[in-house]
């Protein structure tokens, strides 16, 4: 709770709220569930009428009526903090309002592709099995016209591409939102700034057509592939996972997991984190996503160079990465993790991309010095160097941090190069980059 | 890989206008393909060797740079790293310069990963801030060196201009600014020599450069240079060598004016205890006005104009005078309330810490601080800005806690700040020390 607010003060002035006369009306929907559940209130305040809260704890995500441009809000934290000493009952109705902007909350995670949640088990087991046949037969439909569309671009000459609009690529992309295919429509989306992305743009933007086509075709004969890569590409496409599916299903797995690295990126105004972990036992790369709106505060629980015992569950897939930490024990700083060489990680990015090809964001940890050739770069003991990635530019705070001497480096190997997140100081701390 | 470069060129034109090119991956059969549409064809001929080009990417090769010199000084505490992140983040910028010149005092090293953006702070405060991109220089150390030799931006900013005499000789004015600053910095006296030799020949305008460059690095050696120049022709030349002059302590100056001051402010015990009370002086002489007291009251004045008059002579007046004049501390002093001073503005508070903060007098600035603080609160924007200033100079240890109060939501908003900022001062300088 403490961590979820914006600053000190905004819990300090929540503080006197979080009594139950401050709120005569309050509510809470699913509170028991691991993720999932709602909170909402009305809290008499000096305004005429009561400030209305909804605070959905999945996110968690906040909305109140009260002017403050803070996220939380010190009605939301107070909310909170009223529920976890148990004082909002697992009962009531949800009011018309707060229902109206989870509702509106849902559809637009839904269409960014976050996870879709939905805590209760589907009523009509018939109707659901409906709706879903109804869902792969759009999406296959989708695929098709999306194969024509590839295919015509190939035909007419990848030439024009520099001369066309974002509006080329946002109309087939929003053809596949309709096709329910959120995967793909974000692939797609991401290509309108390919043609502007330096020399060699023409063989990147193949590249991305070839591998949407090889996604295309994989979905048309999926019954053919092995299960693991089925469900590679289904959620490269866009069908996503229940959690509660999830969590019935699979395994967790328990380990010593050291966070790695954390990058976030702006999408279309919802931020995403990317956290990669990686096992002490198993030496297992684990990726756990988190989501907020603009403005929202993202899940800081996981912090960079933390060693925690933890129980992870993966997402299906047949280079399982995402998963979701289901249990926490203790955490304690964890170190300079152990580093590879260049070898090394081409090697093992070349086995995973063995088994998933569309494999393009790959964890590594890497012991080596950088260099300039004259790009930025890395390179090991043995003199083999990997590229950082362009768009990271001069990468200038690693190479104070190195001083021209070997240091250990984490971050993201894509087919542009290095993306470097997180490198180790002498005295064993993580320095984010 | 020609197979790729003949792939994007037949995508370029178009499957239209040319044939798709034949692919042979290594280790894979000759591929079956041939009876599609020549644009899927191609895409998955694509497809296949744009996995096969991922996995089988060749290493680079790279020479490496030769490594930095080793920094012998011991790293800073974990709680001082985060600190200057903070600042550097937007969080009391203004304390940096104090922050740094700290950790080159102590000799303790910052962490490398900072360097890059001081540098580039350096870089734009360039020669409107030499004492700042000397800080950085200092602070940085061998590490910042290196870098700077990587990064043609950064190259000039540590680079010594000393040594080359033609500088100053053929040098451009700000040239010749910075080489004389720099020179000050390392070597006062050799700058004053410079400046001695060169004062003749100079015209007005240098001149004023020369008394703002002895400004800094200030000593009783600059003292009859500086009193030269209150007889200069010009009269911008003489006025900057009077502030200059009221800041070095123990000068012919400073006696003159305490002399001058304690005729015309005096304290008196009336009904309710001592209270200071201005004398209006008849006028200025000439010894005032070569000592930069300008404003000059003229017959039938009003009492406005002679109170200014005096408050100037304050605020070039070391503190200490008023202290033996009075025989009571600076604290008491600065309590006392004024007779028939009014609201005017500029007010003593202002007049006294100027002059607490050219002489460089903790005593007095912890005294004005303290009576702002916690006694009577300034009111007046000078008096705010005055403020603002003695809590950057006075001593940080005012910020320890339970030193001053406790920022409370019924206090001025200046007032928080400013114990905000003292608080800032001691934690930082705190850091430092463990």
């Amino acid at each position: 709770m403490i961590v979820l607010a914006p600053d000190a003060s905004s819990l300090r002035a929540a503080q006197p709220l979080a009594s139950v006369r401050s709120w005569p009306v309050t509510g809470a929907a699913d509170g028991s569930t691991l993720e999932g559940g709602t909170l909402w209130g009305e809290c008499r305040g000096s305004a005429a009428t009561p400030y209305r809260t909804v605070v959905d704890l999945s996110g968690p995500a906040y909305r109140c009526s009260c002017p403050s441009r803070k996220f939380p809000c010190k009605h939301a934290l107070a909310l909170m903090l009223l529920w976890s000493e148990g004082a909002i009952g697992p009962d009531g109705d949800l009011p018309d309002w707060a229902a109206g902007w989870l509702a509106t909350r849902s559809a637009r995670q839904t269409a960014t592709n976050t996870e879709a949640k939905d805590p209760k088990p589907p009523a009509d087991p018939a109707a659901a099995q409906r709706r879903a046949d109804q869902r792969e037969a759009r999406v296959a439909a989708g695929l098709a016209e999306l194969d024509r569309w590839l295919c015509d671009q190939v035909r007419e000459g990848l030439a024009a591409s520099q001369r066309s609009e974002y509006r080329h690529w946002d109309d087939i992309a929003a053809r596949m939102v309709d096709a329910q295919a959120p995967g793909l429509a974000e692939r797609l989306r991401a290509l309108a700034s390919v043609p502007h992305s330096g020399p060699g743009w023409e063989g990147r933007l193949l590249e991305e057509y070839a591998m949407t086509r090889l996604l295309v075709t994989a979905f048309r004969d999926l019954d053919k592939l092995p299960p693991p890569l089925r469900d590679t590409v289904r959620s490269r496409i866009g069908f996503t996972v229940r959690q509660a599916d999830l969590l019935a299903r699979a395994v967790p797995v328990r380990d010593r997991w050291h966070v790695l690295a954390r990058r976030d990126l702006d999408q279309d105004r919802i931020q995403t984190r990317r956290v990669w972990l990686r096992g002490r036992r198993t030496g297992r790369p684990a990726l756990v996503l988190s989501f907020a709106a603009a403005g929202q505060s993202l899940d800081a629980s996981l912090r960079v160079g933390a060693e925690t015992d933890a129980d992870l569950t993966f997402y299906p897939g047949v280079v399982p990465l995402r998963a979701l930490v289901t249990a926490r024990r203790d955490t304690v700083p964890g170190g300079t993790p152990p580093g590879t060489t260049a070898t090394g990680l081409l090697d093992g990015y070349a086995a995973a991309l063995g088994q998933d090809p569309w494999l393009e964001t790959w964890p590594v940890v890497l012991e080596a010095t950088p260099a300039r050739a004259p790009l930025p770069c890395l390179r090991d003991a043995a003199g083999d160097a990997v590229a950082l990635h362009p768009a990271a530019g001069d990468c200038w705070p690693l190479f104070a941090l190195s001083g021209g001497r070997p240091l250990t480096v984490a971050g993201e190997w894509t087919p542009r190069g290095l993306w470097p997140l997180t490198a180790w100081d002498e005295g064993g701390r993580p320095v984010q980059l | 890989m020609s197979a790729w470069h003949d792939l994007v060129t037949a995508s370029l034109i178009g499957t239209e206008r040319t044939v798709v090119p034949a692919v042979a991956i290594p280790g894979l059969p000759p591929l079956d393909d041939e009876n599609g549409d020549p644009a899927a064809m191609l895409l998955d001929r694509a497809a296949l060797l744009t996995a096969a080009r991922r996995a089988g990417r060749h290493l680079d090769q790279a020479e490496p740079l030769p490594a930095s010199e080793p920094d012998p000084r011991p790293a800073v505490s974990q709680a001082a790293a985060r600190r200057l992140a903070r600042m550097l983040g937007g969080d009391h910028p203004d304390l940096l310069a104090e922050w740094l010149r700290a950790v080159t005092t102590r000799g303790v090293r910052l962490p490398p990963q900072f360097l890059p953006v001081l540098l580039d702070l350096a870089r734009r405060a360039g020669s409107k801030d030499p004492a700042l991109v000397r800080l950085v220089a200092e602070a940085g150390g061998p590490r910042a060196r290196w870098l700077a030799g990587l990064n043609p931006d950064w190259e000039p900013v540590l680079e010594e201009t000393l040594g080359q005499d033609d500088v100053w000789r053929l040098g451009t004015a700000s040239q010749r600014r910075a080489y004389l600053r720099a020179l000050r910095a390392r070597d006062p006296g050799a700058a004053r020599e410079l400046i001695a030799d060169g004062w003749a020949a100079a015209g007005p305008d240098e001149r004023l450069m020369f008394v703002s460059v002895l400004a800094d690095g200030l000593s009783l050696a600059d003292e009859s240079l500086l009193e030269a120049a209150l007889d200069d022709r010009t009269a911008f030349v003489r006025k900057m060598a009077a502030d200059v002059l009221a800041a070095l302590p123990g000068s012919a100056f400073s006696l003159r004016m305490a002399e001058r001051a304690v005729r015309w402010l005096r304290m008196e015990h009336g009904e309710h205890g001592p209270r200071l009370m201005i004398v209006p002086p008849a006028g200025t002489d000439a010894a005032m006005r070569r000592d930069g007291i300008t404003s000059d009251p003229g017959p039938g004045t009003s009492q406005a104009r002679y109170i200014g008059l005096v408050l100037e002579i304050v605020a070039r007046t070391p503190p200490w005078a008023w202290t033996r004049q009075f025989g009571l501390p600076p604290a008491k002093i600065v309590a006392m309330p004024a007779g028939d001073l009014g609201p005017s503005n500029p007010s003593l508070f202002t007049a006294w810490s100027r002059a607490a903060l050219s002489q460089g007098d903790q005593e007095w600035m912890n005294a004005l601080v303290n009576r702002a603080l916690t006694g009577k609160p300034p009111l007046t924007q000078a008096e705010l800005g005055a403020l603002t200033r003695l809590i950057r100079q006075a001593d940080p240890r005012l910020g320890a806690p339970d030193v001053l109060p406790r920022p409370g939501p019924e206090m001025l908003p200046a007032l928080w700040h400013a114990i905000r900022t003292l608080r800032f001062r001691y934690e930082m300088l705190k850091e430092l020390d463990t």
